[in-house]
């Protein structure tokens, strides 16, 4: 009787076994089945980049060309003294950008990203660029806090950069624009 | 259930699969991040914008948009003052978005450019990732070894054993075990298997030659006390927890492989034994416990194969019922009570069996098995009904089977697929699995392996690829449109820039100043000393032609005074004298006032013809515009052949995915229609017993 459940027992191993041994066996035409799909998917993922880029380019040439080109980044250098919650870009007296952070944009820039704030056209010419800068600060407090920068613009290509830092002489975070070179 | 798919990956012998290599992009991300934060005590201040925007990405993990940043950075010239830490990034990046190969060979050219900074006493970590002018690559000996071992890894999952042998030999090890134990522990794990693959495959990368530079207790020479590189390495190995088991738990299946059971059994009993003494910690536990219980249902059917039901039985009955392997450890245990003779233990096992709700495809074995028992049990009715039941269950099964098949597209396979999702896309797990149920639990044996999982994962991501293009398709519709309104716009300053033109009469300026010209110089040729005098001395020339028409009027006498006329023609020939001396004495200043003016004009008149004749040429024709639109057009054709290129790579994925489906289908069918034959056979068997039965009983009442 129990030479059944044996047989059984056994003519399913052998079932498996054989079920396995077909698997192994249409393995080499499956692995380079799936090798050649993501293969294929590598590659067609490095020309999407490649084309990413291109439009990126071509949006810029397009939209802002560069003797009028004028952009604002914004970067964090602290996070013990101020919690970024949200910030106003202000050009010539008009609000051009404001932005509200979440947790992960904040600890991007707290690693050492740079956001770009805002992209536009200026004249050539002197400008005023003011930027309000909403968060917590020490003790959970609420905190605001200005600059603002007068500069001129040339026929090249403008960059600024807002840097908001921590000072440790007060404890109290710093808000400052400068102008790339 | 991520853990029991780690642990397959680890505890058996067969090969791993591609897909596993996003396991290792997370952790090279993750080294990369620690080499990042490492690089300075405060956040790196990026010293490019360019850089900047591809960290505030790379942090947010945007792989794709960041991959994109790092491009355009690169068309417009190399970020600056990062030195390599861009291209480790990048690799990372890559690793992140699904892109292996590349992130491999970036690795691998920048490991390489390290070299020849390895003999470099002065690296530390705040100076790594630097890209000195002519050295190359500078990277800090933890985190150049970490480097080594992670793309040694990729290597290994990718099946690719020598290259993986050669990376996991330039790993430091002594530097390795002081950054980081754990992935020590598994450097050493992975050079074992590797080992243990080359002694059955007779491959020479196992064999040891170790670094220079590598951990002296790893000395290839401590072979010669008769240590094979594999009880080395597990020597070593000791006290590191899984990574140990699992090599004790290979080596035994190794062991069984070569046909020496007897020395497997030992080795599982001692591993488990050893196991059973510890108590897992951390986040591992069920890990351990999965291994565990795998290497006790290993042991028990080396049990079951040599017939020592009862240590089988023993082991088996151990098995928590909740485990990854409680059912087949319930099978087991179902064969081995009935082997044993314990037929009502075998058959409860079975009706636990059969409770269980979740399709498995060995499981159809259940409703023949408990139907066979109870006819051990001589409950023949019992039996003929469960085998009546098993057989319908077979046959209802097996019609569904075959409807499957006919229906099957990828349409019906989805439907039978349950997506968990993040947003709008799919979720995946830390392996870049996509995060699925299936909502028809027959198609779960195939939605668990490996290849199953690699395709599924690969139609989804070339569709996220298409999506990508159709929405590139529509960025690039707008940007016609926006080429479209700046050249209308253009038209129009065109036209108002042509009226202001006319309105200034630009040609009769030409003219008069041309005809002025003509006058200077036949003024110069001629000499003509009037021509070039100053406004003050023509007004005093036509007060003394006043003068000299009012004295030609004056008789002498005229005036009272006969002298006086004759006097006033005196001091008029006096004054015109001094005039025409002093003309004389300013012709070649003003001569040459007036060519200065003149040329100052021409100066003038050039810079307008110029000016003029740009903003015909402007009006005429737009380079830039032409220039745009042909880049314009070009993308839109680069997009059309990238569609056509991801809609032929969709259908090959497609009939992967669905060809693997109806194969595993196929498979099933098969042992579907073993089952029934074996049912029918044994209703056969017990209805004519039963026929016989009856007829003895009718025969002996008669």
């Amino acid at each position: 009787m129990t030479d059944s459940l044996k047989t059984l027992a056994a003519a399913l191993l052998a079932a498996l076994m054989l079920l396995t041994g077909a698997a192994l066996a249409a393995e080499p035409d499956a692995a380079n089945d799936s090798r050649a799909v993501a293969e294929r998917v590598e590659d067609l993922k490095k020309k999407v980049i490649r084309l990413n880029r291109d439009l990126f380019i071509l949006e810029e040439d397009l939209l802002f060309p560069a003797s009028t080109q004028f952009a604002v980044f914004l970067s964090v250098d602290a996070g013990e003294f101020l919690k970024l919650d949200a910030v106003k870009l202000k050009v010539n007296g008009e609000i051009v950008a404001s932005h509200l952070y979440t947790e992960r944009q904040v600890t991007a820039l707290e690693r050492g990203g740079m956001q770009r704030l805002y992209m536009g056209n200026l004249k050539t010419g002197t400008h005023e660029v003011t930027v309000f800068v909403e968060g917590m600060g020490p003790d959970n407090r609420a905190y605001k806090q200005a600059a603002t920068l007068a500069f001129d613009k040339g026929t090249e290509t403008a960059a600024l950069e807002i840097r908001i830092q921590d000072r440790s002489s007060n404890y109290q975070p710093v808000v400052s624009i400068v102008e790339w070179e | 259930m991520t853990q029991p798919v780690v642990f397959l990956a680890r505890a058996t012998r067969t090969d791993i699969g591609a897909r596993l290599v996003a396991l290792a992009a997370v952790c090279l991300l993750f080294m990369l991040d620690a080499a990042l934060v490492n690089a300075d005590v405060a956040p790196a201040r990026a010293k490019d914008p360019a850089y900047g925007r591809v960290l505030y990405n790379y942090h947010q993990g945007e792989a794709l948009k960041a991959l994109t940043l790092l491009e355009v950075a690169r068309e417009r010239g190399r970020i600056r003052g990062h030195g390599a830490y861009p291209e480790l990034v990048e690799g990372g990046l890559m690793l992140s978005y699904g892109m292996p190969r590349e992130a491999r060979d970036l690795f691998t050219r920048l490991l390489e450019e390290t070299k020849a900074t390895d003999t470099q006493p002065d690296i530390n970590e705040s100076s790594a990732g630097e890209r000195g002018a002519d050295s190359g690559v500078t990277l800090a000996p933890g985190i150049r070894s970490q480097a080594w071992f992670y793309l040694g890894k990729v290597f290994y999952l990718e099946g690719d054993y020598p290259q993986a042998h050669e990376n996991f030999q330039k790993v430091d090890a002594l530097v390795l075990e002081e950054s980081n134990s754990e992935l020590y522990a598994e450097w050493l794990y992975l050079r074992a298997r590797l080992a243990m693959l080359s002694d059955s495959d007779n491959g020479s990368y196992a064999s040891s030659h170790e670094s220079p530079r590598e951990n002296p207790r790893e000395n290839p020479s401590m072979n010669a006390s008769g240590e094979t590189l594999v009880e080395h390495l597990r020597a070593q190995l000791k006290h590191s927890g899984l990574w140990a088991h699992y090599l004790s738990y290979n080596i035994a299946m190794a062991e069984v492989s070569a046909g020496d059971a007897e020395k497997a059994q030992q080795s599982l009993r001692e591993l488990i034994s050893g196991m059973e003494g510890e108590t897992p910690t951390g986040d591992r536990g069920s890990e351990y416990r999965a291994l565990l219980d795998k290497s006790r249902l290993s042991l028990a059917r080396l049990y079951l194969r040599e017939s020592r039901f009862d240590d089988a039985l023993r082991l088996l009955g151990a098995m928590p019922l909740d485990g990854v392997f409680s059912d087949t450890a319930l099978y087991d245990y179902a064969v081995a009570a009935a082997e044993q003779g314990q037929l009502q233990r075998a058959l409860d096992a079975l009706e636990a069996l059969s409770q269980r709700t979740l399709f498995l495809s060995w499981r159809e074995q259940v409703p023949y098995a408990r139907g066979y028992v109870l006819e051990q049990l001589n409950q023949p009715r019992k039996a003929l009904n469960a085998f009546a039941q098993a057989s319908e269950h077979y046959e209802s099964r097996g019609r569904e089977l075959i409807a499957a098949r006919q229906s099957l597209t990828e349409e019906s396979l989805m439907a039978r697929l349950s997506f968990l999702r993040n947003n709008d896309d799919i979720a995946t797990d830390a392996y870049g699995r996509l995060r699925v149920m299936p909502s028809d639990f027959g198609i779960s044996d195939v939605l668990a392996t490996e290849p199953f999982q690699q395709a599924l994962s690969e139609l989804n991501e070339l569709y996220q690829v298409q999506a990508l293009l159709i929405q590139r398709e529509g960025q690039l519709g707008t940007f016609e449109t926006m080429l479209e309104t700046r050249r209308v716009q253009r038209e129009r300053r065109s036209r108002e820039a042509r009226f202001e033109l006319e309105q200034q009469k630009a040609d009769e300026w030409v003219e008069q100043k041309n005809s002025f010209r003509v006058e200077i110089e036949a003024a110069l040729a001629a000499e003509d000393v009037g021509f070039f005098m100053t406004t003050k001395q023509k007004e005093l020339k036509a007060r003394l032609e006043r003068v000299a028409a009012t004295l030609a009027q004056l008789r002498d006498g005229s005036l009272g005074n006969d002298k006086s006329a004759e006097r006033q023609r005196d001091k008029y020939a006096r004054m015109k004298a001094y005039f025409d001396w002093t003309l004389a004495n300013d012709y070649g200043v003003n001569r040459w006032a007036a060519q200065k003016q003149l040329r100052e004009l021409n100066a003038e008149m050039q810079q307008f013809e110029n000016q003029r004749a740009a903003i015909e040429a402007l009006m005429a024709g737009d380079e830039k515009h032409n220039e745009l639109a042909g880049r314009l057009i070009r993308k839109g054709e680069d997009i059309q052949s990238l569609k056509a290129q991801v809609r032929e790579a969709i259908a090959q994925a497609r009939s992967i995915l669905v060809g693997r489906l109806d194969k595993a289908l196929e498979q099933q069918g098969r042992d579907l229609r073993r089952y029934l034959v074996a049912s029918r056979h044994a209703q056969a068997r017990l209805a004519d017993r039963l026929f016989r039965a009856g007829q003895s009983t009718e025969a002996a009442n008669e």
